[in-house]
């Protein structure tokens, strides 16, 4: 079945030994989850409070499907049709040799539109399945947490391992089953494949970020502020909210953003590897990206099956158990690459652009540490300003986190310039590939990284189970244990996250600029017209517009996030006070309405997803259409820079107020009650919005331009002649300029018609 | 039901209760409907040795189970001068509770004066009868006994205080640390601090006349004194990791 013209028999054997892998890396996940699901579920209150944070996150869950799949019906035919607009490449041509044209147009069309389909299944079915699975695991992880710190650790660590292998086994899966069946045609059908998952990635990122800050923001304000309640005390109404929120943030959000990133990596390698096997009859270029793929899938295997606390272990030294299957998968991969680029590659250009994406997600793990961790110098000095009050809390905060910004978008120039000088003297398409083995590499450890992130909740939901059904003060500790170790590790991969996107959108941005000048070639663009030769010039009035309205695109969403969180927690805060008032509530004898506040955050997060998608999916039409396609690629850098800066401004400074509030929590500067406290609890309040519902959106939404962009530009080139007005393409642009005001007002409002709600 | 006497510190009040302390420090907390919240200081004292102090028959009527069988919360006793003609030797545990009412109780221990630290400085938050915040140069045995013997001309009968962390500041007070202190005004507490430490006649010094009703528990130095001129009680308090170890409900509601 692979069709590869000059592949050797070890090539052959590699790409279906990539197919075993990623089928090993699936079956290892199950294998998991059978070991997750065979533990206890703990005394009959457990499971009754489990219950509840059951059955918010299921109803979450189908509220979400369905409100995606028409989406997801709807753009399958779009992305059909899209064949008939611009015609197949000519390596679609070369890879299926004798089909007529419409022959070639049906294949490259149902290609696309079934690895639309199968992006957007494996992204839900990451989020959706790793959600489920982290719902499973808490109340197990809080039953073992009565017997031993060990065994909840074990169990924690390998439900969220659970998400991390199928977020692996599902990307790799994708990747090679298209590379088998569309060999050098397969640019054409991986773009759906990437657009599929970024676009649900977008919508449960968006989703789960809303609902979990309107949850989270909504409980603490009426019941840890007004009523003085602690956290997850059973009494308050919004309390199962928030925690199937840390579940809908943090495992399906951050799972299927980091699925995404995976995906999108691979598919600009592809491409991009494509270009250059056109070029050099070399399919190393082709072969070792997914090769790296699936030692990076084996590595995680092995690293992440080596977190397990021993018996006589105390309750503080989680975080060194998964960082030593963290190091561990690295370590072996490096080595194995090495190996591989020896034996196979006979030359090590590639192996060190792999080597550096590896470092780039150690160095960013580093300066999140250093920004957003309570030992380090930066959350000290914004928990000292807490003495003087919220507003100087803020405004350190805030310095730190621009801060943050600099320094990690430094770092990506740093390592997009170590791609420059590996591929020094080559022409910019080399580079171009540099940077995307760099995402390859940086993702090597995605089982480990989704392991770790999945961690966090499932460590949260079970010490909100432990709090709620009362249990032991011994469990309780190793509980809060795990819960603090779950807050770093989720800080930690949020950094990857970010840093993640933006290499993935740099690597999608050279696929842009080599994708528009084959189409360019195609439609017998003059050399000194073609992209690649001309570049993009912001001297150019209309690319310089495309970078300014780039550059707002984030805040806007930003925007409209925040807005939507702030409106949906003022809806739970009237809720929980509502419920306050019926007697017996505070003097728990009777139960809270749980369902009512879950019923709310779902309602919201999901109100939101279309006019947000709406927006990252029209707005690079728009710029294309009436600006032209060099604009466009402006547009992109203004996207890519700005949602850079944004989202780790937004990740650190979030990340540092609550970690501040944290330190003095534990006793600095008077501990709770103290002003200081006050102060910080405000600025935890600002920064929760930012970290998790704002910056995180941010991700998925510059790939989703990126992968739009990448889709249109062939048409924008067919009908946009240089120097040439075209109508058709005028009315395309005031339909999305309708469209966006349109998705704006509907966001801003909550709805074109302002309703009060109702679940 | 068995009947339980408590003496509050803030407010001041003699209150007689069927509840249990845990359950009674809870109920001071957060209210019969739970809907408050707020610290409470009290001590249980042995009901044998106030008898003839208070109106037993007015506790016998007034102090009885609820028409609906639960026990009585509270019944007030005295809440003026309460302290005052309370034996010491009739406290027994002091009980703290948090904002949540979650409790901590605190054992009596008589003070060994003789382990005191002379020449820092101190700073006391006095509870009960008064409740001003005071640095002072004297240990504090000498601080009870300077208020309370009748050698000044301001004198308690009785005191009840805590002291209160002063880091570097109490060997230290113009160049001391205080980064780590909580305290609103640390420049007005360094002048009182060095007002104390130079002038030799000079022992205690104001530093806030009101007192906001919130102890920051974490601050706690040594833990919490009450006495009346040579007779001095100490509830050690204990330092965070011994908290958490014995009391983990409250370490972490503070």
């Amino acid at each position: 079945m692979v069709s590869l013209p000059g592949a050797s028999p070890f090539e052959v054997a590699a790409i279906w030994s990539v197919l075993v892998i990623a089928f090993f890396g699936l079956a290892y996940a199950m294998f998991l989850r059978r070991q997750v699901m065979a533990c206890d579920k703990g005394t009959e209150k457990m499971q009754d409070v489990w219950d509840g944070i059951r059955l918010g996150a299921n109803a979450y869950l189908k509220r979400q499907l369905r409100t995606i799949v028409p989406l997801i019906f709807v753009f399958t035919i779009i992305l059909f049709l899209s064949v008939y607009v611009v015609p197949p490449t000519e390596e679609s041509k070369l890879r299926f040799v004798g089909y007529s044209d419409e022959s070639l147009k049906l294949v490259i069309g149902i290609g696309r539109a079934v690895a639309f389909i199968m992006g957007s299944i494996f992204s839900l079915l990451v989020g959706q399945f790793g959600m489920r699975m982290a719902v499973q695991a808490n109340v197990r992880v809080a039953s073992a947490s009565r017997r031993s710190f060990a065994e909840a650790l074990k169990i924690a660590y390998r439900a969220g391992t659970v998400t991390g292998m199928l977020t692996d086994g599902l990307g790799l899966l994708g990747g090679t089953l298209i590379f088998i069946i569309f060999g050098v045609a397969s640019p054409d059908t991986l773009l759906g494949f990437g657009f599929g998952g970024t676009l649900l990635a977008l919508f449960m990122r968006v989703g789960g970020g809303i609902y979990t800050k309107a949850a989270d923001v909504g409980a603490d304000l009426v019941g840890k502020v007004e009523a003085g309640l602690p956290e997850d005390d059973e009494r308050n109404a919004a309390v199962i909210a928030d925690l199937v929120g840390d579940n809908v943030g943090d495992c399906a959000g951050m799972a299927a953003d980091i699925f995404e990133s995976y995906e999108v990596t691979i598919v600009s390698t592809l491409i991009l590897g494509v270009v250059l096997f056109t070029q050099t009859h070399e399919l190393s270029w082709i072969i070792f990206p997914l090769l790296v793929r699936g030692i990076g899938v084996l590595s995680s295997i092995i690293g992440t099956y080596l977190v397990k606390g021993s018996k006589t272990d105390k309750t503080n030294n989680a975080l060194k158990q998964i960082n030593k299957g963290f190091y561990s998968s690295a370590a072996i991969s490096i080595a194995a690459f090495g190996i591989l680029a020896y034996f196979y590659l006979g030359e090590w250009r590639s192996f060190l652009s792999v080597v550096v994406g590896i470092l780039l997600a150690i160095v960013l793990d580093e300066i999140t540490k250093h920004f957003t961790d309570g030992n380090y110098h930066p959350v000290k000095d914004i928990a000292k300003n807490a003495k003087t009050g919220s507003a100087t809390l803020i405004l350190k905060g805030m310095s730190y986190g621009f801060e943050v910004a600099v320094w990690q978008t430094l770092v990506i120039a740093v390592t997009i310039f170590a791609s420059v000088m590996i591929y020094s003297g080559q022409p910019i398409v080399y580079v171009l590939y540099g940077v995307a083995m760099t995402g390859i590499g940086m993702l090597t450890l995605t089982g480990n990284n989704v392991a770790m992130d999945a961690f966090g909740p499932i460590a949260d939901n079970a010490n909100g189970i432990g709090e709620l059904s009362h249990l032991d003060k011994d469990a309780r500790k190793i509980m809060d244990s795990l819960d603090a170790t779950g807050n770093t590790t989720k800080a930690i991969t949020k950094g990857v996250a970010i840093g993640s996107a933006v290499i993935a959108a740099v690597a999608l941005f050279g696929s842009f600029i080599t994708d528009v000048t084959k189409v360019q070639i195609q439609m017998g663009f003059e050399k000194s017209a073609q992209l690649l030769e001309t570049g993009i010039r912001v001297s150019v009035p209309m690319v310089f517009i495309g970078l300014l309205i780039g550059g707002t695109i984030p805040f806007l969403f930003s925007s409209l996030t925040i807005n939507a969180v702030t409106r949906a927690a003022a809806q739970i805060v009237e809720e929980v006070r509502r419920q306050f008032r019926i007697p017996g509530i505070i003097e728990r004898t009777v139960k809270p309405d749980y369902q009512r506040a879950v019923d709310i955050c779902t309602v919201s997060a999901q109100r939101e997803l279309i006019p947000l998608a709406l927006i990252a999916v029209v707005s690079p039409v728009l710029i294309g259409s009436l600006l032209g396609v060099e604009a466009l690629g402006g547009f992109l850098a203004g996207v890519i820079l700005s949602g850079q800066l944004l989202a780790v401004f937004m990740a650190g400074a979030g990340g540092a107020w609550d970690n501040a509030k944290k330190t003095i929590e534990d006793g600095l500067y008077g501990g709770k009650g103290s002003e200081a406290h006050h102060a910080a609890v405000v600025g935890d309040t600002v920064g929760d919005p930012l970290k998790d519902t704002a910056g995180p959106a941010l991700n998925p939404m510059i790939k989703v331009i990126n992968l739009v962009s990448l889709l249109c530009a062939p048409v924008i080139i067919a009908y946009q002649k240089p120097g040439q007005a075209s109508v058709g393409m005028f009315i395309t642009g005031l339909v999305c300029f309708v469209i966006i005001i349109g998705a704006i007002v509907f966001s801003k409002r909550g709805g074109f018609k302002k309703v009060p709600f109702e679940a | 039901m068995s009947k339980f006497i408590y003496l509050t510190a803030t407010p001041e009040a003699l209150i007689a209760s069927m509840l249990p302390p845990a359950e009674f420090g809870s109920y001071l907390s957060t209210g019969t409907k739970k809907r408050n919240k707020g610290q409470v200081i009290f001590f249980e004292v042995d009901l044998s040795q106030i008898e003839k102090l208070i109106d037993m028959e007015s506790l016998n009527r007034r102090c009885v189970p609820k028409e609906d069988g639960k026990p009585k919360s509270s019944v007030y006793l005295s809440v003026y001068k309460t302290l005052e003609m309370i034996p010491l030797s009739a406290l027994k545990s002091l009980y703290l509770t948090a904002d949540n009412g979650t409790l901590l109780e605190l054992k009596k221990t008589p003070y060994n004066s003789s382990k005191e630290v002379e020449g820092k400085l101190y700073l006391f938050q006095e509870l009960c009868p008064v409740t001003p915040l005071v640095a002072s140069g004297l240990t504090p045995s000498a601080f009870v006994k300077r208020l309370t013997d009748g050698s000044t001309p301001i004198v308690l009968p009785k005191l009840f205080f805590v002291d209160l962390k002063l880091g570097e500041l109490a060997t230290n007070p113009i160049k001391g640390s205080a980064e780590y202190l909580p305290y609103s005004n640390v420049g007005h507490l360094r002048d009182c601090l060095e007002i104390l430490k130079g002038e030799y006649e000079k022992h205690m010094k104001t530093v806030q006349r009101i007192y906001s009703g919130t102890l920051l528990y974490r601050t706690i130095e040594t833990g919490f004194y009450v006495g009346s001129k040579n007779e001095l009680f100490y509830y050690p308090y204990p330092d965070m990791t011994e908290l958490e170890n014995t009391n983990y409900e409250f370490f972490r509601s503070i």
